[in-house]
C-alpha cells in the first residue's frame, strides 16, 4: 500500500525530482522528496498528535475520510477565519487530485489502529444521557452509520473530539453553504446546553469499545 | 511633572541599595561577558558501544562527531532528505520542503546568492558554535547586523517615507542626552552625585548625544551631512522632532540591535557561503553513519538499551543500541509511539512550538549599495519586519535580500505562495521603490509548515514573567536520561532556546552525563 502511494498519489512531479546537493559534499543526495507528509502531523501510521492538534487517522472510516479531503479540498471545510486547525489543514489537502485521494483512502487503511490515549475526564453518567441523542446517528456503541453520514467517534482522540463539538458549537465548522452533513452536526452540538456538558459527552464515548 | 525621578529612586538607579560602590561589587561577574566558555570534551575512549542518534539538528550532529572521535559506533537517523533541521541554506537548486507549499530554488548558480532561512548569525560571546567552525575548518565572515544608512519606515512618520537608521537614532540620543542632563540639573539629583560623577556623566551625555554647549540636541552631523563635508563645511540636517521619533514602535528595534548579550551585538558572524556549511562540515565527516530518508517511528527504551524503528524506502528497521540521543522536535515526538514515562511525556508535550517566516529574493542588481548601505538591517512596521542586505559580496552583480524575518510568523503561514509575495513587495517597495522591479524569484519559509520541524522555537515559559516552578521541574525531569539511556537534545532541552549554541550546549551536558556512566560501569 505504502508503495502504491509513493508511486503515483504525493510524489506531485515537482516533488519527484531533487536537486543535485553534490555541491554539498557527499551526503544529503537523495533521490526524491519524502512523499509522507501526512504522518508528520498526523503522527506515525496515523495515531494523531496532541501536540500539532491533527487527530488519529488509523480506523477511520473511508468513507469518511474520503469525504473530509473533499471538503478541505473545495474549501467546505477549513475556511472559517477562527477556526484554526481547518485552516492548518485545508492547503494539505488543496491539491490532491481525486486519484491521490482514493490512494490516501487505501493508504490510511493500511495503518493499524491503536487505541487512543485518555486524555478528558469529566461526568459519565451525564455524559450517557446526552450522548441518547448522538446515538441515533453515530450508533449506541459510537461505531458510526455510513448511511447517515455519520462517523465514528468511539476511538478517535478525545481532545480532537472536544475541539470539534466546540467548533460546531461555535460555527467555526459546518457553517459552509454546501457542508450539508456538518450542518446537521452544528444543530446537534447545540443540544449539549454548556462546554461542561462538552466534556461529559466525550468522557462518556471514551468508554465506549 | 516638575520632579520626574525622586530621589530614592535615582538612588536605586545608582545600585544603592547599599551605597553606591554596590553596582562594581554585585557586578563582580561584569568581566565574564563571553558566557559561555567552549567546553573542553573529554570522553572516555570507547570501544564501539552502539548510540542511536534521531535527527540531524546540530545538537545531534555534535553528539555524533564527539562520540565517533571517542570510538563510539553511531548511527544517525534523519526523516528528511537533508540534514541540518533549522540550519537550513537555500541556494540555487535547493529544494523547500514546506508542506503544501513546495518550492524549488532557481537563483542564478552563483556561491554568493544564499539565503540562511534559519539559523543566519553567530554571535563573538557563542564560543562553542565559534569552537567547532574553527575544529571543522568552517570559513568565517563578519555578519553586519546593523547599518546606519539603512532604513526606517512606518507610515507614521515622515509622510510613510523612509528615514535613514542614523536619522532616527542620532536624534533619538540626542532628545534622550538632553533630557537626562536636564534631569541632573535637578538639586535633589544632582546632591546624590558628587562633583566628579557629575562630570563624568555630563560629558558622556554631550557626547552620547551630540550636544551642543547649552547642552541642547540640535541636530548634529552623524547623521551626515545636509550639504558639504568634505571640501565645504558640512551642514547638519533637520533634526526629527522627539514626538515624531515616539510615532513609531519601530524604536525599541531601531535602538537594541547593538547589544551583545542577546546575541545581537553590531558584530556577528557567519560562514561563508552559508549557515548549512556548518552542517556539512560535520555530515561530511561522518559520511554514511547518517541515514536519509529515514524517520523514526517508535522509540523503545529498555533496561539495557534503546530499540529504535524507522523507515526506510518503506521497509521497517529497528536498530538496537546501547543509548540513545534524539533530537527530534518534542511536537513531533508526540506523533511517534514511545515507552517514556508519564511524566517525561507530559513535560515533552508541554513544550510548545513557536512560529517564524522568513523570505528572500535575488536582487537583479545590488540597488542598496546605490543608496549607500552595505549590510545591516532596515526596519519596516509592517509584519515583514526586517529587510537585510547581504554585507559580503560588495559591488557584486546581484545579491541575496532578505526580505522578511518575522519571529512570530505572523499569519503567513495561512497565506498562499502568491499572497505571501505580494506582500513582501508591497511593504518592500515603501522603502526602495525600484524593489518590485528589482526581485527576482522570491522564496519564502513558513517554519510551523516545513517537513520535519513544523515550527521555529520551543516556548517554554507561558507567562511573560518567567519560568515557573513546574516548568522549572518539567525541565528538569526532561534533562535526565530516561533509564539512563535516552536522551533529550537540542534546544528545546535548554532555557535559552533558538540558538545554535544552546542545542550544542545540550549535547556537551547529555555527553557528560553519558561519559559518568560509563566510566561508572564495571569494566
Ligand atoms: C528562522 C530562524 C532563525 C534562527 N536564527 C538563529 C541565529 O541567527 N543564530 C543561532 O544561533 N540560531 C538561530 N536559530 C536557532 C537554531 O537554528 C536552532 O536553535 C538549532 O539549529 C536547533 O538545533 P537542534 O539540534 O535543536 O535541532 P533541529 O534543527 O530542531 O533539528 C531537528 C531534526 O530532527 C529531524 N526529525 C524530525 N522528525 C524526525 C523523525 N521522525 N525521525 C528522524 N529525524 C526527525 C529533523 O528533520 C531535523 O533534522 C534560528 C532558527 C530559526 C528557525
Ligand atoms: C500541517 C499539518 C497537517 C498535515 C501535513 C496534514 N494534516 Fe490532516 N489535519 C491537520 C489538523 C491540525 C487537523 C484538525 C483539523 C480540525 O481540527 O478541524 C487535520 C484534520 C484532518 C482530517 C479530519 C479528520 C476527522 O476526523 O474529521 C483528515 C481526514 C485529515 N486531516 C487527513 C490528512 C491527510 C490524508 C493528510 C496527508 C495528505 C493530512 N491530513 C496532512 C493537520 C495536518
Ligand atoms: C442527525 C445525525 C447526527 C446526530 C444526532 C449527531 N451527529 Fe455528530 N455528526 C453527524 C454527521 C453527519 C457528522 C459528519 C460531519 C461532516 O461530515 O463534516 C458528525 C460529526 C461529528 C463529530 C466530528 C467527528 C470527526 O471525526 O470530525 C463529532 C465529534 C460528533 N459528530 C459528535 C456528536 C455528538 C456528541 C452528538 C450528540 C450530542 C452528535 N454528534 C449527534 C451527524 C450527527
Amino acid at each position: 500500500m505504502k508503495k502504491l502511494l509513493t508511486a503515483t498519489t504525493l510524489c506531485l512531479s515537482a516533488l519527484c525530482s531533487m536537486a543535485s546537493l553534490a555541491a554539498e559534499g557527499d551526503v544529503g543526495v537523495a533521490a526524491a522528496m519524502d512523499d509522507r507528509y501526512c504522518s508528520t502531523c498526523h503522527g506515525v501510521e496515523g495515531i494523531g498528535n496532541i501536540a500539532i492538534e491533527a487527530p488519529r487517522l488509523a480506523g477511520i472510516e473511508a468513507w469518511y475520510l474520503k469525504r473530509q479531503l473533499e471538503n478541505f479540498r473545495a474549501g467546505i471545510r477549513g475556511t472559517h477565519g477562527e477556526d484554526t486547525q481547518g485552516i492548518a489543514m485545508r492547503p494539505m489537502a488543496a491539491k490532491l487530485s481525486d486519484e491521490s485521494i482514493a490512494d490516501i483512502v487505501a493508504w490510511v487503511g493500511d495503518w493499524e489502529y491503536v487505541p487512543a490515549k485518555v486524555t478528558v475526564e469529566g461526568n459519565v453518567n451525564q455524559g450517557r444521557t446526552a450522548f441518547q441523542t448522538c446515538a441515533a446517528c453515530h450508533g449506541v456503541n459510537a461505531q458510526g452509520n455510513e448511511a447517515l453520514g455519520a462517523p465514528a467517534l468511539a476511538g478517535q482522540n478525545d481532545w480532537y473530539l472536544l475541539a470539534q463539538l466546540r467548533n460546531f458549537r461555535a460555527d467555526f465548522r459546518g457553517s459552509h453553504r454546501e457542508d450539508t452533513y456538518g450542518s446537521q452536526m452544528v444543530t446537534m452540538s447545540k443540544t449539549l446546553r454548556d462546554d461542561q456538558a462538552v466534556i461529559n459527552v466525550v468522557s462518556y464515548i471514551n468508554t465506549l469499545q | 511633572m516638575t520632579n520626574p525621578v525622586s530621589r530614592r529612586e535615582f538612588l536605586n538607579l545608582l545600585g544603592a541599595y547599599g551605597g553606591t560602590s554596590t553596582v562594581l561589587q554585585a557586578g563582580a561577574a561584569l568581566g565574564f561577558m563571553p558566557s559561555s566558555q567552549a567546553a573542553e570534551i573529554a570522553l572516555q575512549a570507547n570501544n564501539g558501544k552502539k548510540v542511536a542518534i534521531l535527527g540531524t539538528g546540530i545538537s545531534a550532529l555534535t553528539t555524533a562527531w564527539e562520540l565517533t572521535k571517542a570510538g563510539y559506533d553511531c548511527t544517525v537517523l534523519e526523516a528528511s532528505h537533508r540534514p541540518g533541521g533549522r540550519m537550513f541554506t537555500v541556494r540555487s537548486g535547493t529544494v523547500i520542503d514546506e508542506i503544501g507549499n513546495y518550492q524549488r530554488c532557481e537563483w542564478d548558480n552563483d556561491p554568493h546568492l544564499y539565503f540562511n532561512a534559519g539559523a543566519a548569525r553567530i554571535p563573538s560571546i557563542h564560543s562553542n558554535v565559534l569552537k567547532y567552525c574553527k575544529e571543522l575548518e568552517v570559513e568565517l565572515q563578519v555578519f553586519v547586523n546593523e547599518s546606519k544608512t539603512a532604513w526606517v519606515q512606518d507610515d507614521a512618520i515622515n509622510g510613510g517615507k523612509p528615514v535613514r537608521n542614523t536619522d532616527y537614532s542620532s536624534s533619538m540620543q540626542g532628545f534622550i542626552s538632553e533630557m537626562l542632563s536636564k534631569a541632573l540639573g535637578d538639586s535633589h539629583l544632582d546632591s546624590s552625585l558628587t562633583e566628579s560623577e557629575s562630570e563624568t556623566l555630563l560629558s558622556m551625555l554631550r557626547s552620547f548625544g551630540d550636544l551642543n554647549e547649552d547642552m541642547l540636541y540640535k541636530g548634529s552631523t552623524r547623521a551626515g551631512y545636509g550639504t558639504g563635508g568634505f571640501l565645504d563645511h558640512g551642514t547638519t540636517k533637520d533634526v526629527i522632532a522627539l514626538r515624531d521619533l515616539l510615532k513609531t514602535q519601530l524604536a525599541r528595534n531601531v535602538m537594541v540591535t547593538t547589544q551583545e548579550g542577546t546575541g545581537s551585538g553590531p558584530l556577528l558572524m557567519q560562514p561563508v557561503g552559508g549557515m548549512d556549511r556548518i552542517i556539512y562540515a560535520f555530515a561530511n565527516r561522518l559520511g554514511n553513519r547518517i541515514k536519509f530518508r529515514s524517520p523514526v517511528t517508535e522509540v523503545m527504551v529498555k533496561d539495557d538499551g534503546v530499540e529504535v524503528a524507522y523507515e526506510q524506502n518503506g521497509v521497517t528497521e529497528v536498530l538496537k543500541a546501547d543509548y540513545c540521543f534524539n533530537c527530534i522536535p518534542s511536537h513531533l515526538m508526540s506523533g511517534i509511539p514511545n515507552n517514556f514515562p508519564a511524566e517525561y511525556s507530559e513535560a515533552l508535550n508541554y513544550i510548545r512550538r513557536g512560529k517564524a517566516y522568513k523570505a528572500a529574493f535575488q536582487a537583479k542588481e545590488r540597488f542598496w549599495e546605490k543608496e549607500g548601505i552595505y549590510g545591516g538591517i532596515s526596519w519596516v512596521n509592517a509584519p515583514t519586519q526586517q529587510i537585510w542586505y547581504p554585507p559580503h559580496n560588495i559591488h557584486g552583480k546581484k545579491g541575496v535580500v532578505l526580505a522578511a524575518y518575522n519571529f512570530g510568523g505572523a499569519n503567513y503561514t495561512e497565506m498562499s505562495q502568491e499572497d505571501r509575495i505580494e506582500d513582501l513587495l508591497k511593504h518592500g517597495e515603501k522603502v526602495h521603490p525600484n524593489y518590485r522591479e528589482m526581485a527576482e524569484k522570491p522564496i519564502t519559509v513558513a517554519w510551523h509548515r516545513m517537513n520535519h520541524m513544523l515550527g521555529c522555537a520551543p516556548r517554554w515559559a507561558r507567562n511573560r514573567g518567567g519560568w515557573s516552578d513546574k516548568e522549572e521541574q518539567m525541565y528538569e525531569t526532561l534533562r535526565q536520561p530516561v533509564n539512563g539511556r535516552h536522551y533529550l537534545i537540542g534546544d528545546q532541552s535548554t532555557q535559552h532556546s533558538a540558538w545554535m549554541e544552546s542545542a550544542i550546549q545540550s549535547a556537551h551536558y547529555a555527553l557528560a552525563d553519558l561519559d559518568q556512566r560509563v566510566r561508572s560501569e564495571p569494566a
